[in-house]
C-alpha cells in the first residue's frame, strides 16, 4: 500500500469523475509510439464516426459522444446534461427501459458519464455483439421516452448521487466550492451535476427541448475502438443511423467568456473532517492552446510520481502533507489548474501555502534542468502509451480528440506538440499563468458544517 | 371500443400511425429490439510458468505494440497474517517496500521509476502482497533492478518507519470520519469475528503506533521469499530477455531461514443476526451494507453464487439496482459483491440512501436476499446471467494486464489450469435449481450482519423492525470498533 491506498484520494478526486479530467497525451523523444489508422465517417444527416482497429482480443467499445455539457447550461437550468444522461437509461418508445438489459445478454458492460464538454455514452463487449450497441444507441438518440415518472425517480436518483459524491463525503464539498468562486461568469461555475433546485424545477417540455436541440445525429460521435471489421462496423452505423434525422442542432453557441481575474481570491470553509486542507487553483487557457502544452508539462514536473515537487517536498521531506495532488483540468474553455493538499495532523493549511509558493516560485524563476524536462516528456508518453492498452481508453482518446479537440487524428501528431516545448517555455508559462491575482485559494478548516467567508479583492468580480 | 371499429378504418389508422412512427421513429420496426445471439466463449490459454531454482515462478505474457513494460509481483502472504493484535502490518510492509533499500534511498527509487515515464505500486490484500513496476520498455533493466530493490532488499529505515506510521495514523484520522469505509470495516469486524480475516487491514490507530520497526523486518523475513513469489511479466520483452533478467536479478534470492508457513483460517461457525449502527450526526446519507459469509475463491459453490450474485446485485443489470434504485429512486448505486478470498469470503450487498429513507432502503435489500433465496431465479435473468459472465470473460482478457493478472489469480488461489477453458460449460450448465440450492445454503437472514453508517436520529423510529441494535458513536470506531456481541453464542454448523 501507499497510504493512499486507504483511498481519500480516489474519493476525492472521484468527485471530478462528472467534470472528466483527461490527463494529456504526447510522446518523447526516447521512443517511438506507432502511428494509428484512424479511420473517420460522415453521413449526411451530420453524424460523425471515428473508428480505430486495434488489439488483439475480440473486444471493442462502442461510446456515443454528444457535444453537450454543463458548459452548455445557462444558469437557471444548471445540471441538465447531466440529468438527461441519467434518463437515457430509463427507456425508449419504441423499447422500453431495457438498454442494458440487452447489453448484459451480450456479454457487455455499459455506463455513460457527464463533463463540463460533453455527455458521453459506452459499451464493451464482444465483437460479434458490435450490431447490438449500434441498433440501441441509435434507437435512443432519437425515442427517448421522457415522461414525468421518469423525471421524478431520477430527479431522487441524482439527489443521492450528489450526497454520495460531495454532501456525505469528506472534502466532497471542497471541488465544488472551489469552482463556485474560481469563475464569475463561466458556466464552469458550475459542476455538471447542476443545483438541487434547477434540476428540481425542470419540467418534461424543458427536457425534451433540451434533448431535442443537443441529441441529433449532427451534434453526435460514434466511437468504436479494438477489434472489429471496420467494413462491417461502417455497414451497421449506416444501418441504424442514416434514418435519422438531422436537427437544427444548437447552432452557435454563446458560453459566456470568464473576465481576467484582477486579484487574489480567498475562500475559508469550515467542515466537519480530521485535517485542514487547502486548494490553490489558477486559471488556464483552453485544452490545444500553445500554452497548454508547457503547463501539462509543468503539471507533471509539479506532480508526478513521487518525485514531483510537491509530493517529494511537502509530503516527503517536510512531511507538512499527508497527501498532495494537482489536477490539470485542461478542457474545451479554459479551466484550473489546482493543487490540492490535506495536512497532517499539528499542521496547518497556511504552512502548506508557503511551501508551495516555494516550490512555483522556483519554477517561475529557474528553467527546468534537462533531466527534469525529459522526465516530464517521458511520464507523458507512457500515458499515452498507456491508454492504448484497452478499447476504452483508446476511444476515451479519440473521442475526446475528435469532439472537443475537432481532430481525430491528434492522438498521432500531439506528441510533437510536446517534444518541441522547451524548458524557457515552461517557466514561461509558469510566470503567465502561476501568478498571485490568477489564484483562487480556499481553504478547509475542521470543525462543524456549513460556514463559507470569502476575501474578494475589490474591483475583481 | 377500437375493436368494434370496422376492420377497414382499423388498417387506415394503423396505416396513418405507422406513418407518423416512421417520421418520428427512424428506425424500421423489425431492427427492434435487436437480436442477441448468445456470446461465443473465448479460449484462453494460461502463459507457460517457468519455475527457477530457488522457488520463484515467472510467467510471461508477451505483446510488442505499446511500448511499455509492466513487472507484476505477488508474494503469497497477505493482512490475514498479520499478527495478533497488530493489524496493518502486512500493509505497512508493502508500503516500505519503495521507501529505500540498502541500496537507494526512497528518493532515488522515485527518481529512478519516474524518469522511466513508469510508477511503482505496491499494497496488500488479504492473501498477497504485491509490488508492480511500469516502465516505457526502452528501460527494461531498471525495472528488474527496482523490483529486486523493493522485494528482497527493502531496508525500513528508521525515519521511513516513522514518517510512514505518521501517514497512515492521518490517513486513518480521514478514513474513520468516512462514512463508506467505516461501513465496510465494521462488516467485516462483526462478520468475520473469530478469524485472522476480522481486523482492518490498515490497521487501527492503536496498532500502528505500536507496530515496530522490528515487527516488519520479522514479517518481510518470515514471508517473503522466493518460493512463495510469482512474477508476471507483461509487455514489450522478449522470453529470452525476460527470463535473462529475471535470473540476473532475482535469481540469487533465497528463501530465508524462518519462513513461516502460510496462514490457514479455519472456516466459520454461523452466528445470531447483528445489527449494527454507527451514528454519525452530520451525516446526510447513510451506508447501508447487508452481509452474509460466502465462499473461499476455490470453491465448487463459485460459479453458482456467480449467477446468484449476477441476479441479485451484480455488475450489470440486477435486482438491488432495478428495485431501489430504478423503481424508487432511492438510492444512486446498489450492488452485491461476492468477496471471496483463500480461506473463506463474503457476499456483501451494499447501498447508501438519504437518512429518513434509511430504514425502507434498507427492508428492500433484505426482500430481495430473501426472494433470491427462496424462489428459483426466472429463466430470463438466468440466461442473461449466464450469457453476461460467458461473454464477459473476453473482457477479462483484453489487455495482457489483464491476462497477466488472471494467470496469478489462478496461481494465487490454486485454480485448475482449465479453469477458464472449462468455466463457459459449467456455468451454461447450472440450472435455476442449481441456484437456488447455493443460496440456501449461504443465506440465512438469522445470521447476517446489517451495518448502518448514518444520522441515527433520522431513522430511528423503524429501527426495531431490524432486531436487536447496537449503536457505536463513529467517533469511538476507529479506536476500538464494535466486538461482535457476547451471547451470541456460536451455534453448530449443524443447526442451519
Amino acid at each position: 500500500m501507499k497510504i493512499r491506498s486507504i483511498r481519500i484520494f480516489a474519493r476525492l478526486f472521484a468527485t471530478l469523475m462528472l467534470l472528466a479530467v483527461f490527463e494529456p497525451h504526447l510522446k518523447a523523444a526516447s521512443i517511438e509510439l506507432p502511428s494509428l489508422k484512424i479511420q473517420t465517417l460522415q453521413l449526411p444527416n451530420g453524424l460523425r464516426a471515428v473508428m480505430v482497429n486495434r488489439g488483439e482480443s475480440s473486444v471493442i467499445t462502442v461510446e456515443v459522444w454528444y457535444h453537450v455539457g454543463s458548459r452548455d447550461e445557462t444558469p437557471g437550468r444548471t445540471g441538465f446534461a447531466h440529468f438527461l444522461e441519467h434518463l437515457m437509461f430509463d427507456g425508449t418508445k419504441t423499447m422500453g427501459r431495457q438498454f442494458s438489459d440487452y447489453i448484459v445478454r451480450a456479454g457487455g458492460i455499459d455506463n455513460a458519464y457527464t463533463t463540463t464538454d460533453v455527455t458521453v455514452y459506452w459499451e464493451t463487449m464482444p465483437t460479434s455483439n458490435l450490431p447490438v450497441a449500434l441498433c440501441l444507441e441509435a434507437d435512443r438518440m432519437r425515442n427517448l421516452d421522457i415522461s414525468q415518472s421518469a423525471l421524478d425517480n431520477e430527479r431522487a436518483v441524482v439527489e443521492e448521487e450528489r450526497r454520495r459524491r460531495y454532501d456525505n463525503s469528506p472534502y466532497g464539498t471542497v471541488i465544488p466550492t472551489l469552482y463556485q468562486y474560481a469563475f464569475t461568469v463561466s458556466p464552469y461555475r458550475h459542476l455538471p451535476i447542476g443545483s438541487t433546485d434547477d434540476v428540481g424545477r425542470a419540467t418534461t417540455a424543458e427536457i425534451r427541448d433540451f434533448y431535442n436541440t443537443y441529441y441529433v445525429p449532427n451534434n453526435a460521435t460514434i466511437v468504436i475502438a479494438g477489434r472489429f471489421s471496420v467494413d462491417e462496423a461502417e455497414k451497421y452505423i449506416r444501418k441504424y443511423f442514416s434514418p435519422l434525422a438531422a436537427g437544427p442542432g444548437p447552432g452557435q453557441r454563446r458560453i459566456p467568456v470568464e473576465p481576467p481575474q484582477t486579484a487574489e481570491r480567498a475562500v475559508k470553509i469550515t467542515r466537519d473532517v480530521a485535517l485542514p486542507a487547502f486548494v490553490e487553483a489558477y486559471h488556464v487557457p483552453a485544452d490545444g492552446t500553445p500554452d497548454s502544452y508547457p503547463l501539462r508539462l509543468a503539471s507533471r514536473v509539479l506532480s508526478g510520481g513521487d518525485s514531483g515537487m510537491i509530493y517529494h517536498q511537502l509530503v516527503y521531506e517536510e512531511q507538512l502533507a499527508l497527501e498532495a495532488e494537482s489536477s490539470a483540468d485542461f478542457s474545451e474553455d479554459p479551466n484550473l489548474f489546482f493543487v490540492f493538499a490535506v495536512m497532517n495532523a499539528r499542521h496547518t493549511a497556511a504552512e502548506g501555502e508557503s511551501a508551495l509558493e516555494a516550490i512555483i516560485e522556483r519554477l517561475r524563476e529557474k528553467p527546468l534542468s534537462a533531466k527534469e524536462l525529459q522526465k516530464a516528456k517521458d511520464q507523458v508518453l507512457f500515458e499515452l502509451a498507456s491508454d492504448r492498452e484497452t478499447s476504452k481508453d483508446l476511444a476515451e482518446q479519440l473521442g475526446y480528440d475528435t469532439v472537443v479537440l475537432n481532430d481525430p487524428n491528434l492522438i498521432n501528431t500531439e506528441g510533437e506538440h510536446f517534444l518541441a516545448v522547451t524548458a524557457e517555455q515552461v517557466q514561461a508559462a509558469a510566470r503567465k499563468y502561476f501568478v498571485q491575482n490568477n489564484l483562487t485559494l480556499l481553504e478547509v478548516h475542521p470543525g462543524q458544517n456549513g460556514e463559507t467567508t470569502a476575501t474578494l479583492q475589490q474591483g475583481d468580480r | 371500443m377500437r375493436k368494434t371499429r370496422p376492420w377497414k378504418i382499423r388498417v387506415l389508422g394503423d396505416v396513418a400511425a405507422l406513418a407518423v412512427s416512421l417520421a418520428g421513429l427512424p428506425l424500421l420496426a423489425r431492427d427492434l429490439p435487436p437480436n442477441v445471439p448468445p456470446p461465443e466463449a473465448v479460449s484462453f490459454q494460461m502463459p507457460a510458468v517457468h519455475e527457477f531454482p530457488n522457488g520463484l515462478r515467472v510467467v510471461l505474457v508477451e505483446r510488442h505494440d505499446v511500448p511499455i513494460l509492466r513487472l507484476y509481483a505477488i508474494v503469497q502472504v497477505g493482512a490475514e497474517a498479520d499478527p495478533p493484535g497488530l493489524p496493518g502490518t502486512a500493509t505497512m510492509v508493502a508500503g516500505l517496500l519503495p521507501e529505500g533499500s540498502n541500496r537507494r534511498s526512497a528518493y532515488q527509487i522515485a527518481q529512478a521509476v519516474d524518469q522511466a515515464g513508469g510508477s511503482i505500486d505496491t499494497g496488500a490484500g488479504w492473501n498477497q502482497s504485491y509490488a508492480n513496476v511500469s516502465v516505457l520498455s526502452n528501460d527494461k533493466t531498471r525495472a528488474f533492478n527496482l523490483l529486486a530493490n523493493l522485494l528482497v532488499r527493502p531496508s525500513f529505515a528508521p525515519d521511513e518507519v516513522e514518517r510512514i506510521r505518521r501517514q497512515t495514523l492521518s490517513a486513518l484520522d480521514v478514513a474513520d470520519q468516512d462514512p463508506g469505509y467505516v461501513a465496510d470495516m465494521v462488516m467485516r469486524r462483526l462478520l468475520f469475528a473469530g478469524t485472522a480475516y476480522a481486523h482492518s487491514e490498515d490497521g487501527t490507530r492503536s496498532s500502528v503506533e505500536r507496530i515496530t520497526r522490528k515487527d516488519l523486518v520479522d514479517f518481510h523475513a518470515r514471508y517473503y521469499a522466493p518460493s512463495r513469489t510469482i512474477l508476471a511479466v507483461v509487455g514489450d520483452i522478449t522470453e529470452p530477455e525476460c527470463l535473462r533478467l529475471a535470473r540476473r536479478f532475482l535469481g540469487e534470492w533465497k528463501d530465508g531461514p524462518d519462513l513461516a508457513l502460510e496462514p490457514r483460517t479455519q472456516p466459520l461457525a454461523p452466528r445470531l443476526r447483528q445489527v449494527v449502527v454507527v451514528n454519525k450526526p452530520d451525516a446526510v446519507q447513510t451506508e447501508i451494507r447487508v452481509a452474509s459469509l460466502g465462499v473461499p475463491r476455490s470453491s465448487p459453490d463459485y460459479f453458482a453464487l456467480s449467477i446468484a450474485n449476477q441476479v441479485l446485485g451484480g455488475p450489470a443489470a440486477n435486482r438491488l439496482f432495478d428495485e431501489l434504485r430504478t423503481r424508487h429512486g432511492l438510492v444512486y448505486g446498489a450492488s452485491s459483491d461476492l468477496d471471496c478470498y483463500a480461506s473463506l469470503g463474503a457476499w456483501v450487498a451494499k447501498t447508501s440512501t438519504r437518512s429518513a429513507e434509511t430504514i425502507k432502503a434498507t427492508e428492500m435489500v433484505l426482500d430481495q436476499i430473501e426472494r433470491i433465496r427462496d424462489a428459483p431465479v426466472q429463466q430470463w435473468e438466468l440466461q442473461s446471467a449466464r450469457n453476461y459472465l460467458v461473454g464477459n470473460e473476453a473482457l477479462q482478457f483484453e489487455s495482457a494486464s489483464q491476462v497477466a493478472n488472471q494467470a496469478l489469480e489462478m496461481m494465487l488461489y490454486h485454480l485448475p489450469r482449465d479453469y477458464w477453458t472449462l468455466f463457459p460449460q459449467r456455468v451454461r450448465s447450472l440450472t435455476a435449481d442449481d441456484v437456488l440450492a447455493t443460496t440456501r445454503k449461504y443465506l440465512h437472514p438469522d445470521n447476517d450482519v446489517i451495518v448502518l453508517v448514518g444520522n441515527l436520529a433520522a431513522f430511528k423510529d423503524g429501527l426495531k423492525k431490524l432486531g436487536a441494535v447496537r449503536v457505536v458513536p463513529i467517533a469511538d470506531v476507529g479506536r476500538a470498533f464494535p466486538e461482535p456481541e457476547k451471547g451470541t453464542a456460536d451455534r453448530p454448523p449443524s443447526a442451519k
